[in-house]
């Protein structure tokens, strides 16, 4: 099989795996999908999120890994009111795209994340950016970035579900 | 009307009719007596930072361009055609001298004014500085420092005596800096679904972080080195006409300026340096204060400045009883270092905002509130009465902050009635 074909399959089989983990809020193994100096970022609306820069701009969430690592703690806790009882997740993830850059492999996905609980149903839309590097001779994530093509977070008030 | 608040302070009684969230003659009460009449925050100066810069925002509903003309001029015009009322900016920000209505093609100068329309011959020679097709100006535009207020009324007071004490606390945020405060883009634009006056009380609530935050609370104990040893204690402070702050030490560091040791001996350095400043520019009373005290404040009815592990200047406005918008943005100072700037940033998303390790939870409280005042029948009243049996000042966490808010709010809208 041709190689690039190859890659997005791999590529395709570690985003359908981190989907699965999130819709089944099995977060610890999800983190184990991450490098140890990773980053999970959502920009803003307002700003071309491709591109935007965490250090300059804004943000709706710029995680380092420890701060991941924190946001599932809290995820796990009854406190984290938002999420308790939890809500309901699916993520569809379609339309991968991957190539490799020197020891880097960056893919892209478009993401439609659906949201349910109570009164609430909301969708978030919008494409990933991924950063993947090989460790121990599997694929794992260094950087995610979330970019909504969405006007605005209206009405979802919130992301504290992981996008 | 029959949602009036029942104060009783002498019988340790303040209550707040649920009716106040729901009801739909309230909301629109609300728009005619408040949103219409106060002064209501539009942005920061240095949103628009040079001649020919215009953003478009909804104030209360209502679609602004606020924009600079090329003296460089601040302008508030309603974004709607004179001709037939098409929204005439349809960008979010940029650069321009001139603004084209898309539907007939009437171009309007950076003052609003009519600079060409097609088909001239159609209409008498005169028409063209028919005051009437001209775009209009919002009544009224003010500034404290760089913050730009407007009001949809043409009379009534003047800014400044508006916002009464919260006016010395706008100026401490704008104290900062001594070469400006600017927003650092990226702004955080989300909803709730509840009442606009739910997020006022929540903005200035000192009661509810040992409950609703917990989780947060605790993270901050496991962050290595994020907190120092100051206590969280500070009180209330009545800012009249409705605004309202707590002020308060807290373990948290502040970039400007007040040192914690995850910041390293280097941060440390750094800190000093900043503080030193601010000593020799404001006084050591004035920069102490300013350094080591934080300020969570409303400004009635609905901008919140929030001068804590970052900055952030909050407003927001319902569309229904129980459905509000907000925008959120983060202030600092221009010669900020990079390394403080990017400190600022990552504290800022780690407590605030949608995607933060507290407003979620904030917004969940918001949410079931609403929900709450679906039960109706005897269950009528919110007690806010925490703080009026403590002798001598209020403290952070009781609930004078809120009083001070609802107080105005009742006078403002029985007033409508007599
Ligand atoms: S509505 Fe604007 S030109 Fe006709
Ligand atoms: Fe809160």
């Amino acid at each position: 099989m041709n190689e690039n074909l190859i890659l997005r399959l791999t590529v395709e089989d570690l985003l359908i795996r981190e989907a699965h983990l999130l819709d089944s809020w099995q977060l610890a193994e999800w983190l184990t999908l991450y490098t140890n100096d990773a980053h999970y970022y959502v920009p803003p609306n307002d700003v071309d999120g491709d591109t935007a820069d965490p250090d300059t701009s804004l943000f709706y969430v710029m995680d380092d890994r420890k701060r991941m690592e924190e946001r599932v703690v809290r995820l796990g806790k009854v406190g984290a009111h938002s999420e308790h009882p939890r809500s309901k997740v699916r993520h569809l993830v379609t339309n991968v795209q991957a190539a490799r850059e020197n020891d880097i492999v960056r893919a892209r996905a478009s993401f439609i994340v659906s949201r349910a609980k109570d009164i609430t149903h909301d969708l978030f839309v919008g494409h990933y950016l991924y950063d993947l590097v090989e460790r121990d001779g599997a694929l794992k994530i260094s950087k995610k970035t979330c970019v909504l093509d969405m006007e605005a977070l209206r009405p979802h008030a919130r992301i504290s579900i992981i996008l | 009307m029959d949602a009036r608040i029942i104060s009783e302070p002498s019988q340790n009684k303040f209550l707040v009719p649920r009716k106040a969230f729901t009801d739909q003659a309230v909301f629109e009460r609300e728009y005619a007596e408040i949103f219409n009449k106060c002064w209501l925050y539009l942005g920061h100066a240095s949103e628009l930072p040079e001649p020919g810069s215009f953003l478009t925002r909804k104030v209360a509903r209502r679609p602004i361009l606020f924009n600079r003309d090329r003296h460089g001029e601040f302008h508030a015009l309603f974004n709607a055609c004179p001709h037939r009322g098409a929204m005439v900016c349809r960008e979010r920000h940029g650069k321009s001298p001139a603004f084209m209505c898309m539907y007939h093609g009437w171009t309007f100068g950076s003052d609003g004014h009519l600079m060409t329309l097609p088909g001239a011959a159609g209409y008498p020679k005169d028409f063209k500085t028919d005051p009437q097709k001209q775009m209009v100006h919002v009544p009224r535009l003010d500034r404290i420092g760089d913050f730009f207020f407007l009001n949809f009324s043409h009379d009534g007071e003047d800014l400044a005596t508006y916002l009464a004490d919260a006016g010395d606390y706008l100026n401490l945020v704008s104290e900062h800096s001594e070469s400006g405060m600017a927003v650092t883009g990226g702004t955080q634009e989300y909803a709730i679904r509840g009442n606009w006056k739910l997020l006022a009380e929540n903005s200035v609530d000192g009661y509810h972080a040992a409950c609703t935050h917990s989780t947060y609370l605790e993270y901050l104990k496991n962050a290595n080195g994020a907190l120092g040893a100051t206590p969280l204690e500070g009180g209330g402070i009545d800012l009249n006409n409705g605004h309202a702050v707590i002020e308060y030490s807290a373990p948290w560091g502040r970039p400007v300026a007040s040192w914690v040791p995850l910041w390293g001996e280097e941060g440390k350095t750094e800190i000093d340096g900043i503080y030193g400043k601010l000593q020799k520019r404001l006084g050591e009373k004035r920069a102490d204060r300013l350094a080591h005290k934080n300020r969570n404040m409303i400004i009635f009815p609905n901008l919140v400045v929030n001068d804590i592990m970052a900055i952030t200047v909050r407003t927001f406005f319902p569309t229904a009883p129980d459905y509000l918008e907000v925008n959120a943005w983060s202030l600092a100072p221009v010669e900020e270092s990079d390394w403080l700037r990017k400190y600022r940033l990552f504290n800022f998303t780690e407590f605030l905002g949608p995607g933060g390790f507290a407003t979620p939870d904030d917004v969940e409280a918001i949410e079931k509130c609403q929900q709450g005042y679906a039960v109706g029948g005897d269950a009528k009243y919110n007690d806010i009465s925490k703080g009026l049996a403590r002798e001598g000042e209020p403290s952070f966490d009781d609930e004078m902050q809120m009083r001070a808010f609802w107080t105005e709010w009742d006078r403002r809208l029985s007033a409508a009635e007599d």
